[in-house]
């Protein structure tokens, strides 16, 4: 299974997807999407500590998903969106390969389903013929 | 940033697709690893993709044979994931004798949609709070608590 995607990659978007599954971390991206602010600045939307605030920076950062950038001593922050691209792409990619594997599975599980059904047909009978038929 | 949509078609009938997202055995062959499935709304699953690598979710929808929709969260043992945060729906429509599946992720990392997500957020606040007053922890590492 680890052949099929680049570990660096898959690294990379773990990182951002567990970056964004926190409900506070989207709210600083969704913050910096479009101006660039200060720590403090994201920090006094904030009803929690400045420590707090920066750790989630920090996450952010490290999954590729927020710029930083110095101003003389203060520290500026702004959404990467080529960070939730990377991300969108790896997803879209995840789910093409899993379809991939799930036609090739599904196709073979059809083809055992139908052989037993075949072979109960043969068998030359009602009984135990109801291959799971559940049509709505 | 909104979805990811991909689609396939299989020929295999949408029955025996189906079974494919909720049946353990089936699953298992294209998934990875199922740790724990129960395929009814508000039943949950979890999978282990790789060894380091765990997704989660629960079964929003399921109606058979062509309606499955779930939640989906990547999450590591330590990870904080608010069910919810990502929507998969899959689709199975007959089709040339076998079956189109359409698959949509949504919610992927909508920013807009942190506020809608917003209950439970106390609770959360509260365990933030005292993580950082505690001097300890990065934002994942307290998610056990």
């Amino acid at each position: 299974m680890k052949a099929e995607l680049a570990n660096a990659e898959l690294e990379q978007v773990d990182l951002a997807a567990r970056a964004i599954a926190e409900p506070r971390r989207r709210q600083i991206l969704a913050l910096v999407r479009d101006e660039e602010l200060s720590a403090g600045e994201i920090a006094a939307h904030f009803d929690v500590s400045r420590p707090a605030v920066s750790q989630h920076l920090t996450v952010l950062r490290g999954a590729g998903l927020l710029n930083e950038r110095r101003e003389g001593t203060s520290r500026l922050y702004r959404a990467r969106p080529e960070g939730l691209a990377d991300l969108r792409d790896f997803m879209n990619g995840f789910w093409t390969e899993r379809l991939e594997r799930l036609k090739l599975a599904a196709e073979l599980e059809q083809q055992r389903r139908n052989k037993r059904g075949k072979r109960r047909d043969d068998g030359g009978g009602g009984r135990g013929r109801g291959v799971d038929r559940r049509k709505p | 940033m909104e979805a990811v949509e991909v689609e396939v078609w299989i020929a295999a009938s949408p029955e025996t697709v189906f079974d494919f997202f909720t049946d353990p055995g089936l699953m298992v062959q294209w998934m990875g690893r199922v740790v724990e499935t129960d395929p009814q709304p508000g039943g949950g699953f979890r999978l282990e993709i790789r060894d380091d690598t765990v997704a989660s979710g629960e079964y929003v929808a399921v109606e058979p044979p062509e309606r499955v929709v779930f939640t989906w969260d990547w999450n590591s043992e330590d990870s904080v994931t608010k069910a919810g945060s990502s929507t998969v729906e899959v689709l199975l429509a007959s089709e040339r004798d076998g079956t189109h599946v359409r698959l949509i992720h949504t919610g992927l990392a909508s920013a807009e949609s942190a506020t809608k997500h917003g209950h439970g957020w106390r609770h959360y606040l509260d365990r933030l709070a005292t993580a950082a007053a505690g001097g300890d922890a990065g934002p994942d590492e307290f998610a056990e608590a």
